[in-house]
């Protein structure tokens, strides 16, 4: 827990999307319908329409917790301003929020999103600053988890997707695929999103992940793509630490971009039971140290199994194939 | 030195760090020997062929002239180049975040400027890869277009010269977060334009105590900035078709963007004066004298 020398609101502010537009080309503005966000997953996405927009503009309610305005507060001058924060972009907007009613917790407002600023993921944050002891701009409460504005997704899905894109490995015109032709798939870790390429050369694949017949196919199918989120995840994680910016004290700095996404969600498989900053400086120590980068493999691996829900596919397998047994022998 | 490759593409394209990789030799890195170009064709996504920004004569002649012009001081290039090359390539900040971009100008267009900008000055020198295929604010080309794009102020690139004008500023700076806020950004150009900042260790401890005090401060609320108008950067890309190659002598103008308020870079230069001021800075006493 952070300590702050100065009085603070204990509780977070509470962030709702209520509404999304975007202005077009020619100017005239389209309201999207409320599929475009979801509270439940605190996520935007842009996406549905496709490339033709200019920018977007979402509708915000925010909520400050109880105290924001009692009339002994230790602080004067709330204001309450959403930022639109972009790490792959270097972008940081903010736009004020206003008080619904006099003495209301409720603060209203939006904030623009251009399409030109952002490739992926952007977050959105509330926070409400004051002055307080005599001193301006200091933040008294502010959202705890981020909502994530998405530019590019069509539903909005919190979750990371991979891409996964089907070529024939002989005769890609991606050249560099060629010495794979073996391979059923490869994972390429080095791009914006992971992505997964799988090698139609390789007769039966395709079909088999194309498959929603249902039954053992199905399972099968499963059981294949964990495997490959599996050999993602892995690559993934290696690729983000492999590319950590290192502070001068020689601390390593999260990445602001999926790759940071990534790092949060596998750390505390791979250092359970510290916070993820501390997880990360001791993946970086055993990386770049003499020793215990290789005891540490296991745990990324378990991570990745973890992240890639592999005991559950399997599990089912299992199940279909006992049943499978069950069929043939009655 | 290596020379330049002897099939240079007549267009950008995207070169995907995979793809890379086989590219990025010992001996090019090292300095001893560049590549033709040719097998490197052959693993580039091409880019919309009717796009005129994605022309790479623009660029090549910019980094010849570069490597002419500061052959005696190769790190004084940076302030020359930032603006220049951010003005030949007009693109949005969508598009420049694609590293597949960057990668295929440090490998296929100006492999041999890579090389001379950022080839250590000692025995056995070896360039690090991440000048060619690295992060946004590592690859050779990447970070001078970021860093042009960060510190400018509206059309205005005086600032990008100035904060060259210390390599320390932008190495340590360009990847905390504090940065992208534009306000923020010009107040530390300011700082360094003052002389109230200049060694390497006191733009660290700077940095540090501005990171430090935004846990607390918010200084977008301090110092708000104008919002973002998609227009001015629309028009300045379309207008890229018909703009005259960068003049080598005057800088450039950026896009026309509103410049950032003068009360909010005003405000934020008070406040950073004082957290440098009282912030531990190693090598100085606690009285603040160096």
């Amino acid at each position: 827990m952070k300590i702050y020398p100065y009085k603070r609101l204990n509780r977070p502010i509470a962030l709702r999307v209520t509404s999304v537009s975007l202005r077009l080309p020619d100017g005239t503005r389209d309201p999207l319908d409320i599929s475009a966000f979801s509270t439940q997953q605190q996520t935007v996405a842009l996406g549905v329409a496709g490339d033709a927009w200019v920018s977007a503009r979402i509708g915000l309610s925010a909520t400050l917790p109880p105290g924001s305005t009692a009339a002994d507060a230790p602080w004067s001058d709330v204001r309450v301003l959403a930022v639109l924060s972009d790490g792959e972009t270097n972008v940081r907007t903010s736009a004020r929020l206003r008080q619904s009613a006099p003495e209301s917790k409720d603060w209203i407002g939006d904030i623009d999103v251009l399409r030109d600023d952002h490739v992926g993921r952007a977050s959105l944050e509330v926070y409400a600053v004051a002055t307080v002891d005599d001193v301006a701009g200091r933040s008294i409460a502010e959202t705890d988890t981020p909502w994530v504005v998405d530019a590019m997704a069509n539903e909005p899905l919190r979750g990371l997707a991979l891409d996964i894109q089907q070529v024939d490995f002989r005769k890609s015109s991606r050249e560099w695929l060629r010495p794979y032709a073996d391979a059923p798939w490869i994972v390429d870790a080095s791009g914006r999103v992971p992505t997964v390429y799988v090698n139609s050369a390789v007769e039966g694949l395709a079909e088999l992940l194309g498959s929603r017949s249902g039954g053992i196919e199905n399972k099968v199918h499963e059981l294949l793509v964990t495997q490959m989120a599996t050999d993602v995840w892995t690559a993934v994680f290696h690729s983000a630490v492999g590319d950590l910016e290192i502070e001068p004290d020689g601390s390593p700095v999260f990445p602001t971009d999926w790759q940071g996404e990534v790092l949060r969600e596998m750390l505390p498989y791979v250092v359970p039971d510290v916070h993820v900053e501390e997880a990360l400086r001791t993946v970086h120590r055993r990386r770049t140290g003499d020793a215990g980068w290789v005891e540490l493999q296991t745990r990324i691996h378990f991570a990745a199994i973890r992240r890639a829900e592999v005991t559950k596919s399997l599990a089912g397998i299992l199940r279909g194939l006992v049943q499978m047994n069950q069929g043939t022998e009655s | 030195m290596i020379e330049k490759p002897s099939h240079i593409p007549a267009r950008l394209g995207f070169l995907a760090g995979t793809a890379a990789d086989p590219f990025l030799r010992e001996e090019l890195l090292q300095g001893i020997r560049g590549h033709q170009g040719v097998d490197l064709a052959k693993v580039v996504d091409p880019l919309p062929e009717e796009d005129p920004r994605w022309r790479v004569d623009p660029i090549r002649d910019l980094v010849d002239d570069a490597m002419h012009e500061f052959a005696g001081n190769r790190t004084q290039a940076d302030a020359w180049l930032a603006p220049r090359l951010h003005a030949s390539l007009r693109m949005t900040r969508r598009e420049a975040a694609d590293r597949r971009l960057w990668n295929h100008i440090a490998l296929a267009v100006a492999p041999d400027y890579v090389v001379w900008r950022h080839l250590p000055n000692k025995s056995e020198p070896r360039t690090a890869p991440e000048r060619f295929r690295g992060p946004l604010d590592r690859q050779c080309f990447s970070r001078l277009w970021w860093a042009a794009e960060i510190f400018r102020d509206g059309n205005d690139y005086s600032p990008v010269v100035t904060a060259f004008g210390n390599q320390d500023l932008v190495h340590t700076v360009l990847r905390s977060t504090w940065i992208d806020h534009r306000p923020s950004a010009q107040a530390v150009v300011r700082l360094l334009e003052a002389g109230v900042v200049s060694t390497g260790r006191e733009i660290n401890g700077l940095s540090v105590a501005i990171n430090a005090a935004g846990a607390t401060l918010l200084y977008d609320a301090l110092a708000p900035d104008v919002p973002r108008d998609p227009e001015p950067l629309r028009q300045w890309i379309e207008d890229a078709t018909t703009a005259p190659p960068v003049s080598r002598r005057h800088l450039p103008d950026g896009p026309d963007e509103e410049p950032v308020p003068k009360e909010s870079v005003a405000t934020l230069v008070g406040h950073f004066t004082d957290f440098f001021e009282t912030a531990p800075v190693r090598g100085r006493d606690t009285e603040g004298r160096v």
